[in-house]
């Protein structure tokens, strides 16, 4: 049988990791996505690996961590990380690389300096293909999140696990449907997150 | 961050010996002109002529290969582009509103990167808004996609105008709206330009364009430019061909709008003034001697009106003054159209009007001339 708290426990390291999964994701997606604008070769390897990563099973990718770096917390961050950078790099570059050259054009002919062109013309712009980009890495972080239990990062996959392992279904759906919420929730949350930055102009 | 002013008014620029090459071709070759301060400058040609090249050598969007662009005696390429261009306003063809950004944020936007605080912006773009007829309240908090093409363009001169700069450099602002609305944009562009003064180049392939606006007009072609003048020179003198072509010089009467009465009138001579109070005997035999026809009466340097041979073989009376047997005569403006005189002159029935600047006479506007010449 399954305690309240030990369900409120799990729920609460699910979403530390994937949000602190999700953050470090963004910090190093964004600038590099911006770097790729100024360097086709950057743009392209990073393209190409992100895409890589993507291809091989999520599973995959959390069970190599443990020859690699081991197990626990870090090893399930990195792994998740390497999920959730392709749909972040990859919209916030199209997002970046999309804004119509004539608006650029027409930026530097007024005086704008190219970190205010960057500032307040392309990430602006980038926001809306930035915003999808960054809940699909959301919902990717929080399912591939459950599979890391495996390798020690905790959460709700390990009451997951113990309920499969046990046949205990009670315990199976005390991990599962708050996994389930929190990916709803995660999708309402960055829906409501996207309108709020990107405005009326979308519309 | 705040921008120098680099200029409160252009006195001149000078473009010397610029040359610009793309591969092997030439888009601007040895090109030597000078843009006057406070005029709207027009440079019109066939695309690809290097017209759009010669504008953005001026804020450096372009940079030149050889030859210098000098503004007020200093020279472009030793400034910062930054601070050249902030300096500047800039209108393109297809505006370049910032979709993501309201009206007021577009506006605005230049003033908020010099560091205004947001009351000083916002009372900025408020009196831009009224400068350009868009009500601010209505305006202010919308986005670039819901106005009409003719607001939008309105937007992007408000927003050129925001630092309130002494340059404006417009790249075929008008080019994208349907016809009527070009006509009406021009229109108030021209009561615009008479209030802010200031120094404008103005890029177009619209010729009727280039005469309702410019002040003086550069036909620009493969590279060069052709001739350089105000629209009465390029009609009655075009230098080449291509000139001709552009201007259609065939069919002057066209440009009948365009022509100033000064233009077409003959030049005035003291030959025809004659004072009031002369008798009119006395007159006849001067008239005669003169050689004239006809005759302007003055009481005092005030103009009265004419008199004509004809009137005075009628009535020949010893004690009868000029004065009395006076007709009246129309006068205009040298600025007035041709256009306009012709068709006042038709009105009252007259075929020859005095041209007066200020109190003095300067010519004398003879309809049927004016028709030879425009044929």
């Amino acid at each position: 049988m399954v305690v309240l708290e030990t369900v409120l426990d799990a729920t609460w390291e699910h979403i530390i990791l994937v949000y602190t999964t999700l953050f470090i994701s963004m910090l190093v997606s964004i600038p590099f996505a911006f770097a790729s604008l100024y360097s086709k070769k950057l743009a392209f390897f990073g393209l190409k690996f992100s895409n890589l990563v993507q291809a091989v099973p999520s599973f995959a990718v959390v069970a190599i961590m443990v020859p690699l770096i081991g197990i626990g917390f870090t090893p399930a961050v990195i792994a998740i990380m390497l999920r959730a950078l392709l749909p972040i790099i990859k919209n916030t570059y199209i997002g970046l690389s999309n804004v119509d050259p004539e608006l650029i054009d027409y930026a530097q002919g007024v005086g704008m300096s190219q970190w205010q062109i960057n500032r307040y013309i392309r990430l602006p712009n980038a926001y809306p293909a930035m915003f999808a980009g960054i809940k699909f890495a959301a919902i990717l972080a929080n399912s591939i999140a459950v599979l890391t239990a495996f390798i020690g990062s905790g959460g709700l996959g390990e009451i997951i696990f113990q309920g499969l392992i046990g046949y205990n279904t009670k315990t199976l759906l005390a991990g599962a449907i708050p996994a389930i919420l929190l990916a709803i929730f995660i999708d309402q949350f960055f829906t409501l997150l996207e309108k709020r930055f990107t405005r009326s102009y979308t519309k | 961050m705040h921008t120098e002013r680099l200029f409160d008014r252009i006195d001149s620029i000078q473009i010397k010996g610029v040359t610009k090459k793309y591969g092997s071709r030439f888009a601007v070759k040895e090109l030597d002109m000078e843009i006057h301060g406070g005029e709207l400058l027009i440079l019109i040609g066939p695309s690809g002529s290097g017209k759009t090249t010669i504008l953005r050598m001026i804020n450096r969007m372009i940079e030149q290969d050889s030859g210098s662009v000098i503004i007020n005696g200093l020279d472009t390429r030793k400034l910062d582009p930054v601070r050249l261009r902030r300096n500047m306003g800039y209108v393109i063809q297809n505006i370049g509103l910032f979709p993501h950004m309201t009206i007021g944020e577009n506006i605005g936007l230049v003033p908020k990167l010099e560091g205004w605080e947001k009351n000083r912006v916002k009372e900025r773009v408020q009196y831009l808004l009224d400068f350009v007829s868009l009500p601010t309240d209505l305006f202010f908090n919308r986005y670039p996609r819901q106005l009409s093409g003719g607001q939008q363009q309105r937007v992007g001169l408000a927003r050129a105008l925001a630092m309130d700069p002494p340059l404006l450099l417009m790249d075929e602002p008008f080019g994208a709206l349907d016809p009527i609305l070009r006509k009406q944009l021009q229109e108030e562009f021209l009561k615009i330009k008479m209030e802010i003064g200031r120094t404008i180049v103005f890029v177009t392939h619209d010729i009727e364009e280039a005469f309702r606006l410019g002040d003086r007009i550069a036909i620009v072609d493969q590279a060069k430019i052709v001739q350089v003048g105000p629209p009465e020179e390029l009609i009655f003198n075009p230098a080449t061909k291509m000139v001709s072509e552009i201007v259609d010089t065939e069919r002057k009467f066209k440009h009948m709008d365009t022509l100033n009465v000064k233009d077409l009138m003959s030049p005035f001579d003291s030959k025809y003034v004659f004072d009031s109070k002369m008798d009119t005997c006395d007159a006849v035999n001067e008239m005669t001697g003169r050689d004239l026809e006809t005759a302007f009466i003055f009481d005092n340097g005030r103009l009265l009106g004419r008199i004509t041979m004809v009137d005075l073989m009628k009535c020949r009376t010893k004690t009868q003054k000029l004065a009395d047997v006076v007709r009246p005569l129309k006068t205009f403006q040298p600025l007035d159209s041709v256009a306009f005189a012709l068709s006042e002159l038709k009105k009252s029935g007259e075929y020859l009007a005095l041209i007066m600047n200020e109190d003095r006479p300067s010519g004398i506007l003879v309809s049927d001339e004016v028709l030879l010449k425009l044929i």
